[in-house]
């Protein structure tokens, strides 16, 4: 049963082991509604597979990752996730890929969503173009569109940033604006420290599996983040 | 539930193999037992002479070749429903005892058919055929884990492949024996009645080979949890010199 | 959620990107009649053992092509993780089985019928009812070689050695529709024995309930992490 008063997303005692090797291990950490997390780390910090986790695509060695108190697969409907693979099919088009999606997630009147999906990320001219046409910015703003269309309470972004050019990422800061305005949650992997804290609420910084530090946005001047950002990376 | 303690790891390879310990001395004397009764105690088959005297290690390994099967099915199932990898070490090294034994079953019944029944391989015999399956299935499953790292995406598919595995091989059987009786194969069975010293050394040979089977399988597993253990060292070692 | 329509849409989407490319089709085609020119020359091709044989050769040119086409069926969706996309959605890992199965299935059994018309031509065979039957088998074979053959293509997908790996995992376990293709062919094609042919059926359609039910029940555990 879902509790709005709980926080959003949950995670106890989360660990994940490849073989040996901990990729996460025993994180904590609660998400509220219309928070915007930020996620730092160096590489191999277990940022990646954090946010499988939170999404339901690998499950945990142990520990747990709970949705409003309901812990059933049902959480995965209300979420959305983008990563550096666009999942989107490249021998369909725009049109073709999100009406696949809307179908996927049960959504009712699938043509008319996915119609008015493709202009609000400014793709409506090139719905009848194959994915394999597209250039990155197209893929990556078709890719947010995907991952948006179910209205999903949680979004997922795993650096969205990359490979983008100016005007796409323009387009994404302005979306993710909007987002967090809209008070959408969101947790974000990003590498652009200015970036991500000028869009987040609270901010997350992962070393080696751990959580390292959390603090609100308020609390952290730019210089400020990027001094304890090297110095934990350093420790 | 994972193994993530590695001294749990070595806790339950020392009791395997301590396990294996008590097996050694019932099992040389089984051992010893089942050469006695197979080659001197059992009398001597009147229609196919000495060379009969292989069917007693040749049913005692077949026996254990299922039975192995059974038990890489099993590990399997309950590594799905615990996820505890332990289940997932003792369904491989079930596997790896088990395609020794069936080796063994595919190696003797040749020497045993070519001087009674004139020919190698009778393909039309249930028992036979299937064993060669069973044999594929095995080195297929070990393949498969050959080719996946360490974790639990190389333990459930293991386990999903192993019980696969383990729902078709019946199958297999009565497909050949449909076959058989579609097409008389040459043998029939041979009426060699069997006199109670060799029932009595069939089973001997029997239980040797059972006991065979659950040392050796024990000494894998252990391998196997070591293994684990001495990983889960290392890494630690070093994540610490980071 | 209607489920059967889901499963038909999952479907649908394998077959318009099939359509899109028409690349494997034709290809897997081309390399079954393949085999079946081959082993025409291998072959004595007047003679009655080889008749006796040509059922056999039918099938192993339907089923290594079709080997290869599963392989292909998951490339797909590991190229830009598609299979994520479908994992994260709320369906149902039994349903993106049956989805994926079906969309192999149809794509088996059109080249099936093609590679049947080769068959005939090379081998001389009359135009007779008893095709009609050879046709009902390869629907049934196309049952459980597909079902068992999704559920381990999706565990190779992301092996290096996967095309080698995947053959080596799949026939032992369909020996018995095997043989009971090869079988039930050569009853009703060059024998003419409806009686046999009906119990080698029997035998399918246990084999296909059996594997079907299984593929559905498993495959979460194949695609979930």
């Amino acid at each position: 049963m879902a509790n709005p008063s709980l926080p959003l997303v949950r995670l106890t005692g989360l660990t994940k082991k490849f073989g040996a090797v901990s990729a996460v291990r025993n994180l904590n950490f609660q998400i509220h509604r219309g928070d915007f997390v930020a996620i730092f780390g160096p590489n191999g910090a277990g940022k990646t597979t954090l946010l499988k986790m939170v999404a339901g695509l690998t499950s945990p060695t142990s520990g747990e990752v709970k949705f409003e108190g309901d812990r059933s697969a049902r959480a995965r409907a209300e979420t959305g996730y983008v990563s550096h693979q666009t999942l989107l099919y490249n021998e369909l088009t725009g049109r073709e890929n999100l009406l696949f999606y809307a179908r996927l997630y049960g959504l009712d009147g699938g043509a008319d969503l996915a119609d008015s999906m493709l202009s609000r990320v400014g793709l409506a001219e090139a719905r009848n173009l194959m994915v394999r046409g597209f250039s990155r910015g197209m893929k990556q703003r078709l890719t947010l569109g995907r991952a948006l269309l179910h209205e999903p309470r949680l979004l997922l972004l795993d650096e969205p940033y990359t490979g983008l050019d100016q005007h796409g990422s323009r387009l994404l800061t302005r979306l993710l604006g909007t987002l967090r305005a809209e008070g959408r949650t969101v947790l974000m992997i990003t590498h652009n420290l200015a970036e991500g804290l000028e869009l987040s609420t609270r901010v997350m910084i992962l070393h080696r599996g751990k959580l390292a530090h959390q603090a609100r946005q308020e609390e952290l001047t730019r210089s400020a983040l990027e001094n304890l950002y090297f110095e934990i990376v350093e420790r | 539930m994972w193994l993530a303690n590695s001294n749990r790891a070595l806790g339950s390879a020392r009791t395997s193999v301590r396990f294996v310990a008590w097996l050694l001395v019932p099992l040389y004397l089984l051992g010893v037992l089942a050469l006695y009764t197979a080659f001197i105690y059992a009398p001597t088959e009147r229609v196919m002479g000495e060379v009969q005297r292989i069917f007693y290690f040749h049913v005692g390994a077949a026996w254990t070749a299922f039975l192995a099967f059974f038990f890489v099915f099993l590990g399997g199932v309950i590594y799905l429903m615990r996820r505890n990898v332990f289940w997932d070490y003792l369904a491989a090294a079930s596997a790896e005892v088990g395609v020794i034994f069936t080796t063994i079953v595919l190696v003797t019944g040749p020497i045993w058919a070519r001087p009674v029944w004139n020919t190698w391989w009778p393909w039309g015999d249930p028992r036979v055929t299937t064993t060669l399956v069973l044999w594929l299935i095995y080195v297929a499953y070990l393949i498969l884990r050959n080719s996946l790292g360490e974790g639990e995406k190389r333990a459930r598919f293991s386990a999903v492949f192993g019980i696969i595995g383990f729902i078709d091989v019946p199958i297999v059987w009565l497909s050949i024996r449909w076959w058989r009786t579609i097409h008389p194969v040459v043998i029939t069975k041979t009426g060699a009645s069997l006199e109670p010293e060799m029932v009595q050394a069939l089973i001997v040979s029997v239980a040797t080979f059972t006991v065979f089977y659950i040392a050796l399988m024990c000494l894998r597993l252990a391998m196997h949890l070591h293994n684990s253990a001495a990983e889960e060292m290392a890494q630690a070692v070093r994540e610490r010199s980071e | 959620m209607n489920n059967l329509k889901l499963i038909w849409w999952l479907a649908l989407k394998d077959l318009k990107i099939e359509y899109r490319s028409r690349q494997a089709f034709l290809t897997t085609l081309f390399f079954a009649v393949l085999i079946l020119i081959i082993f025409n020359f291998a072959f004595d091709p007047g003679s009655n053992a080889t008749r006796e044989a040509s059922p056999g050769i039918l099938w192993v040119a339907l089923l290594f092509p079709g080997i290869i086409q599963l392989n292909r069926s998951f490339q797909s969706e590991v190229e830009e993780g598609t299979l994520q996309g479908i994992v994260l959605s709320p369906v149902d890992r039994g349903v993106f089985f049956l989805g994926k199965f079906m969309a192999n299935w149809l794509f088996l059994v059109a080249i099936d019928m093609l590679i049947l018309a080769a068959f005939v031509v090379f081998f001389n065979f009359t135009l007779s009812g008893g095709l009609l039957w050879v046709l009902l088998l390869m629907v049934l074979v196309g049952i459980g070689f597909t079902a068992v053959g999704t559920v381990f293509a999706a565990m190779v997908s992301n092996i290096r050695i996967r095309e080698v790996l995947l053959p080596i995992l799949l026939f032992p376990i369909i020996v018995p529709i095997i043989l009971a293709a090869v079988n039930g062919t050569r009853e009703v094609l060059i024998h003419n024995d409806f009686s046999t042919l009906f119990r080698w059926m029997q035998l399918l359609i246990a084999f296909d309930v059996i594997f079907l039910a299984a593929g559905f029940l498993v495959f979460d555990y194949v695609v979930g992490e």
